[in-house]
């Protein structure tokens, strides 16, 4: 069994993650004031009551900010500290420091808030819409012409979709820790994805050049995209807080401020036309998607167009309009959050198709097949369709999990059953592989091979559970020939490597693997040239593997007929090149390829491949009370050729239960006047292990030769499948009551389910 | 409170100054440096923090639980053992690491030393070895990375390689040691007198006599949620280092049958009492309705009355079973107060300045029970609504004796009066039924929140109604006629 040893320390509980970390003497820790409503002015904060708790408190609001207060990257628009108004409900508005975090923390609920006035919040996008208060400018996607189709299709059916947020729960919450440098800058150990950009809102923060700010990422525990942007406001507090008091800060949030102050998966609401044919061809769609960017841009700009490239899902749709629109409301700022987008505009499409299936008297199976992309089709958005495995998995996938059999069965247990009802539906997968920004797919890495024969790989990657580390340490070996046991991937310092991407979009690996790989060539050839200098033999007879260094067959000096050991092991060698005083370094750089994309017209070719796959789920619902149980899960994976199977395996199911959960259980809820009222643990509900169905994986496992040991990227594109959730449940809820209108109100819940069934719906949704 | 209290740290034995208020978790990571131990959630709902806790079972024997530390105050480890993720890795991987290692089971890790411990306390427990018991095991155990498919296949290798586990706590932790489970040297002082590991009664309650000042504290798994960065110095009174507090005894009292249940009696000591399951038959099954294993372990049913949350699940099943609460303190004596009656309003009781819940006391006659519960998730989950009734059969087949309870719909937990005179004196039917839907669909006022509006509330409460009927009567087949 290959064990991933990255892991060990895991489960000896010896990792250390930020608050593990040995605490200096005299630390601070930091806790912080939010803010208590969604939309407010106030005149200032008292302090007396805080600082009266005990000597080592301090209390640090904006003015106390050296650089600038401000935390925004694509638009300058969000304050690190509140200046007299807050725009969401868990705004900071002051940072508390204190000798404990406990003393911190009861410090920081006696800051009190002078002159509150609270002011109207909106938190509907549509009417953030209506207002006009929106971020940039809404775009638009299209291909071919939907109005003149819509004549041609014996169905034109339009509708309303909406999906709800959703928290990322990584288990470790945010955190990071400052010391102060006498250079006026701070070095931080942040829990951050993104190194680099913290550096930049960090030195920003404190008025200095990011040569004197340096980030150190260890081990996350957890981040799903919500340690990208969402890092750099505790890292820089934290480094506030050091070059102030003068002292180590750490500031670690706990679960309830990390659940009100940090921002999640956008909820989006959205209309949509789709065309068909009577055989249920699709011809037409278009879409509007109505995007609640929260109070602040963040990265909302990024997540869009994902949305749009993503309409269409896994179908070949000839005549596209879609438009989106990041609307401005009172609610925390939404962020990235594995899918990136994605997931909301699949449900749409998804939702519309269930729809036309209903009306058309088709099992929406039926309609998924008959419409999925084939090679040499076109995306919407410009790109051809290469190396199509729609086809292939949906027919592995369904045929997996016996679909026709599955839907036999269901039927006969739907007429034995009153109480119970089942259902079943599939997804068809099609999602894109690269930073839709495309100067974003870049990677660096630092590589030292040191003179004991031990490797060091650092590049910027973050590893958070992913097994990027462990991917990189088997190509670097492969690569270098050195022992996989001898290379020891570095924690990831912007001092190490600068300028790194955040470790997101699904490409973390295939872009930090090759910066790494191009390093560790470099070395590769100037060992291989020590060794064919020792031996007497060209560089090409020379091969380095596992450790070993290697004759080729038929090399000239031997004569032999077959590869023999040269009797030299990788430490031997890199000895040598050590005394012959050769460079034992190398830095890499990878820049993808092929990527180009022109805002205007909204078309290029920004993904370098897709991932493809299908997940067939069936579930069953009481009926009496509404609530449902997912029974099984097929998926058929477009892995292409698995680096590492059990890693890649974590990251199916694990991104499946995460789409599950958003799909039909996580329900992020806000009261009327904005107020998060899902903020802890106890309220917000995530998949356990009990909530999961049995899962059926499989890998689709041809090649991709677009990249590196032709792998595909794995972080995002199962969390699809959970979409598949949704419908199941509908499915089986229409089994009890045939004939009605299905919702499309993500998530699932047995609220919604018993409304449905009890015919308590004031009005239908999503006509 | 600071105080001096003697316990067991994996095999390090302490007698410390201790806050006796402290959360167990912050002195396990600060004080004693053990960082294996983490906080997820500090509100007792990912498992990160848990322990397993040795201490006197009802039995007098000493057995250990998962625990969450999160919800423990520091005095309440006074004469108990724990366990924690550095305990188990004195000699490095266990069998439950490796086979956690080898199915990938931890991605992030952050998770992990709860799920190893909880799974370990699983072998440790005695409880027959299948997967769907070790997965039971870890249902107070979130992780956001693997989806779990890893953590079944990890389970299901432990079930399978110590499928042979003793019944007999020596000769099994012999086995688990020798298997390299618990190291030698923990296995072997866990093997011990109850007085050399350490594990005592704690002589609290006479350390501190009743004092209207203190707060009393049963499992804490409402008192930490609530205060979780307690204030120093509240004096809080653990009723669990009471001794005899765990006892549940069947007893006369003019002629009648009654049950009477300590003070510290936590929902497992409940659901698994004999005494308790020949009063209501089949009651165990609802055990895993209620929170999690960790959690189960340490909340009492006085607690769960006291903290006086309207969807309280214990306080439901208690009503409809008759309770009434033994009140002790006040200068005028000792009290019986109905339950239902205990509830004033909103979070307020009809307890005294300086008084405290003795005891519980049942009737011991025995009745058929259901408990019916509505949460958005299935296991680990507050209660959006809840309810649960209790009958007692005429020998005509007709309903003799009811008690309904609802819980979710007011400001406090109720008893539906009219329900039960309604069913009294009727056979149970798909019209009886619906009439009891209805009634409960008009019960109480329920308001809308983060669980469910309150149209939802009414329905579930209508739908719970017939639920019961059906469960209550399956031979009737009452669903085919509710449902048609
Ligand atoms: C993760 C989690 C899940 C939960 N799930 C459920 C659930 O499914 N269903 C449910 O009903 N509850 C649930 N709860 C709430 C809680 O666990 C229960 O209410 C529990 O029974 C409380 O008991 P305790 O002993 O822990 O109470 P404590 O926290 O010890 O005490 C609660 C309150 O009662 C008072 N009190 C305790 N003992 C006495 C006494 N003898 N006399 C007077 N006052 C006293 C305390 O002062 C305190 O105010 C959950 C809690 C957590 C943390
Ligand atoms: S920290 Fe989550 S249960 Fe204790
Ligand atoms: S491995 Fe990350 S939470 Fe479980």
């Amino acid at each position: 069994m290959k064990r991933n040893p990255d892991s060990i320390v895991n489960v000896l509980g010896k990792t250390l993650y930020v608050d593990d970390l040995p605490e200096n003497a005299g630390m601070l820790h930091g806790a912080v004031v939010l803010s208590p409503s969604a939309h407010g002015r106030y005149s200032g904060l008292d302090e007396s009551k805080a600082l009266a708790l005990d000597p080592s408190v301090r209390v640090l609001v904006a003015k106390d900010v050296p650089g600038q207060n401000q935390l925004g990257s694509a638009v300058l628009d969000e304050a690190l500290l509140a200046e007299g108004d807050w725009h969401y409900h868990g705004q900071v508005l002051a940072l508390v420091l204190a000798s404990s975090r406990v003393l911190a923390r009861r410090a920081a609920a006696r800051v009190q808030i002078l002159g509150r006035e609270d002011l109207p919040a909106v938190t509907d996008p549509r009417e953030a819409f209506k207002r006009g208060d929106i971020i940039l400018s809404p775009r638009t996607q299209r291909m071919g012409d939907p109005e003149a189709a819509y004549k041609d299709c014996a169905l034109v059916l339009e509708g309303r979709v909406e999906s709800g947020g959703q928290e990322h729960v990584y288990l470790e919450t945010q955190g990071a820790i400052a010391w102060p440098e006498d250079s006026g800058g701070a070095r931080v150990i942040s829990g951050t994805q993104s190194p680099a950009a913290t550096q930049k809102i960090v030195a920003r923060v404190l008025g200095v050049p990011m040569n004197r700010v340096e980030i150190e990422t260890r081990r996350l525990g957890g981040a799903f995209g919500g340690k990208e942007d969402q890092a750099n406001g505790w890292a820089a507090l934290a480094a506030l807080g050091a070059v102030k008091s003068g002292k180590p800060v750490k500031v670690y949030l706990n679960r309830r401020d990390d659940m009100l102050a940090t921002g999640k998966r956008h909820p989006y609401s959205s209309d949509f036309k789709i065309g068909l044919s009577a055989d249920g061809m699709i011809l037409a769609f278009e879409a509007d998607y109505y995007q609640n960017a929260g109070a602040a841009c963040d990265l909302s700009p990024a997540i869009l167009p994902r949305t749009l490239f993503h309409a269409a899902g896994a179908y070949r749709v000839p005549n596209v309009r879609v438009t989106g629109t990041m609307c401005r409301t009172n609610l925390v700022p939404f962020t990235a959050f594995r899918g990136f987008g994605g997931p909301q505009g699949l449900f749409v499409m998804e939702s519309a198709i269930e729809q036309a299936a209903a009306v058309l008297g088709m099992d929406p199976v039926e309609i998924q097949r008959k419409n999925l992309l084939k090679t040499g089709d076109s995306f919407h958005y410009g790109q051809d369709v290469e190396d199509a495995r729609a086809e292939a998995t949906v027919t592995r996938c369904l045929q997996k999990a016996r679909y026709e059999t599955l839907r036999a069965e269901i039927t006969a247990f739907n007429a034995a059953h009153k109480d119970l009802k089942r259902g079943a539906a599939a997804f068809p997968l099609c999602f894109g592989i690269s930073f839709t920004k495309i100067m974003m797919n870049q990677g660096g890495s630092l590589v030292h091979v040191y003179n004991d024969g031990s490797v060091s790989v650092a590049t910027g990657a973050i590893e958070m559970g992913q097994g990027v580390g462990r991917k990189i340490a088997i190509v670097s070996a492969s690569t270098l020939g050195a022992p996989l046991a001898s290379i020891r991937i570095d924690s990831t310092r912007t001092s190490t490597v600068a300028n790194t991407m955040p470790t997101a979009a699904s490409t973390g690996a295939d872009i930090n693997v090759m910066a790494a790989k191009v390093a560790c060539d470099e070395i590769r050839k100037r060992l291989i040239g020590v060794a064919a200098a020792r031996l007497g033999v060209e560089p090409s007879a020379v091969a380095l593997e596992a450790g070993r260094v290697y004759l080729n067959a038929g090399a000239a000096a031997t004569g032999s007929e077959a590869r023999r050991d040269a009797g030299l092991s990788f430490a031997d060698l890199v000895n040598l090149a050590y005394e012959q005083r050769v460079d034992l370094s190398a830095h890499g750089f990878y820049a993808t390829p092929g990527l180009h994309f022109d805002m205007k017209s909204e078309k290029g070719h920004p993904f370098l491949y897709h991932v493809y796959g299908c997940a067939v789920i069936s579930a069953t619902v009481d009926t009496l009370r509404g609530s449902y149980q997912f029974d099984d899960a097929f998926i058929v994976h477009d892995i292409a050729n698995s680096i590492d199977p059990i890693v890649d395996m974590g990251q199916i199911e694990g991104g499946f239960a995460q789409g599950l959960g958003w799909a039909a259980l996580e329900e992020l809820k806000f009261d009327d006047k904005g107020l998060l009222v899902s903020n802890t643990l106890s309220t917000y509900k995530l998949p356990d292990a009990h909530f999961m169905p049995r899962m059926d994986v499989e890998f689709y496992d041809k090649p991709n030769p677009t990249v590196v040991a032709n792998s595909k990227a794995v972080g995002e594109p199962p969390l699809m499948y959970g979409i598949a959730g949704y419908f199941a449940v509908l499915d089986a809820l229409k089994a009890a009551k045939p004939g009605k209108k299905g919702f499309y109100d993500l998530p699932m819940t047995p609220e919604k389910a018993l409304r449905f069934l009890a015919d308590d719906e004031p009005k239908e949704q999503g006509s | 409170m600071k105080r001096v209290i003697r316990f067991r740290l994996n095999t390090r034995l302490y007698e410390e100054e201790v806050q006796d208020e402290a959360l167990a978790l912050d002195w396990i990571r600060s004080t004693a440096g053990l960082k294996g131990t983490k906080e997820g959630c500090r509100e007792g709902d990912c498992g990160a923090c848990l322990v397993l806790m040795g201490g006197r079972a009802a039995d007098g024997s000493t057995e250990w639980k998962g625990v969450t530390s999160c919800t423990l105050g520091m005095g309440d480890l006074d004469g108990r053992h724990i366990i924690t993720i550095e305990g188990l890795a004195a000699d490095g991987l266990t069998p439950v690491m490796e086979a956690m290692l080898d199915e990938g089971a931890s991605q992030c890790g952050f998770c992990s030393p709860g799920f190893i411990l909880a799974l370990t306390g699983f072998l440790v427990s005695g409880v027959s070895i299948d997967p769907v018991a070790a997965m039971a095991a870890v249902e107070g155990n979130l992780c956001r990375c693997t989806g779990y498919g890893s953590i079944r296949r990890a389970a299901a290798t432990l079930c399978a390689d110590f499928a042979d586990l003793p019944a007999g706590l020596a000769p099994r932790l012999a086995l688990l040691a020798s298997r390299k489970v618990l190291p030698p040297e923990l296995a072997a002082l866990m093997a011990s007198p109850p007085e050399a590991l350490g594990v005592a009664e704690a002589a609290f309650a006479s350390i501190h006599p009743a004092d209207p000042a203190r707060v009393t504290i049963g499992g804490g798994t409402d008192y930490y949620v609530r205060n979780p960065d307690p204030e120093p110095d509240t004096a809080p009174r653990f009723s669990d280092q009471a001794p005899e507090a765990r006892a549940i005894r069947k007893a006369l009292v003019s002629g009648q049958a009654i049950l009477e249940l300590g003070a510290a009696v936590n929902t497992d000591d409940f659901f698994s009492s004999l005494l308790v399951r020949a009063m209501a038959p089949g009651i165990e099954r609802f055990a895993s309705d209620i929170a999690s294993p960790p959690i189960r372990a340490r909340a009492t049913l006085t607690g769960n009355i006291a903290n006086a949350s309207p969807i309280a699940d214990m306080t439901a099943i208690l009503i409809a079973l008759g309770a009434r609460l033994v009140l002790e303190g006040d200068p005028g004596g000792e009290r019986l107060v109905e339950l239902p009656d205990f509830f004033l309003g909103y979070k307020k009781l009809d307890l005294h300045a300086g008084e405290r819940i003795r005891g519980i006391v049942l009737p011991g006659e025995p009745v058929m029970f259901n408990f019916e519960k509505a949460a958005k998730r299935a296991r680990l989950d507050i209660a959006t609504v809840n309810s649960a009734i209790a009958v007692r059969m005429a020998a005509d087949g007709s309903i003799a004796a009811a008690r309904y309870a609802v819980g979710g719909v007011a400001p406090v937990p109720l008893r539906l009066k009219e329900a039960e005179a309604l069913l009294i004196g009727k056979k149970p039917s798909a019209a009886l039924a619906r009439q009891l839907g209805a009634l409960a669909y008009e019960a109480g006022s329920p308001i809308s929140d983060v669980r469910g509006a309150s149209r939802y509330r009414r329905r579930l409460m209508e739908r719970l109604a017939w639920a019961h009927c059906i469960r209550l009567w399956p031979e009737l087949r009452l669903e085919e006629e509710l449902l048609a």
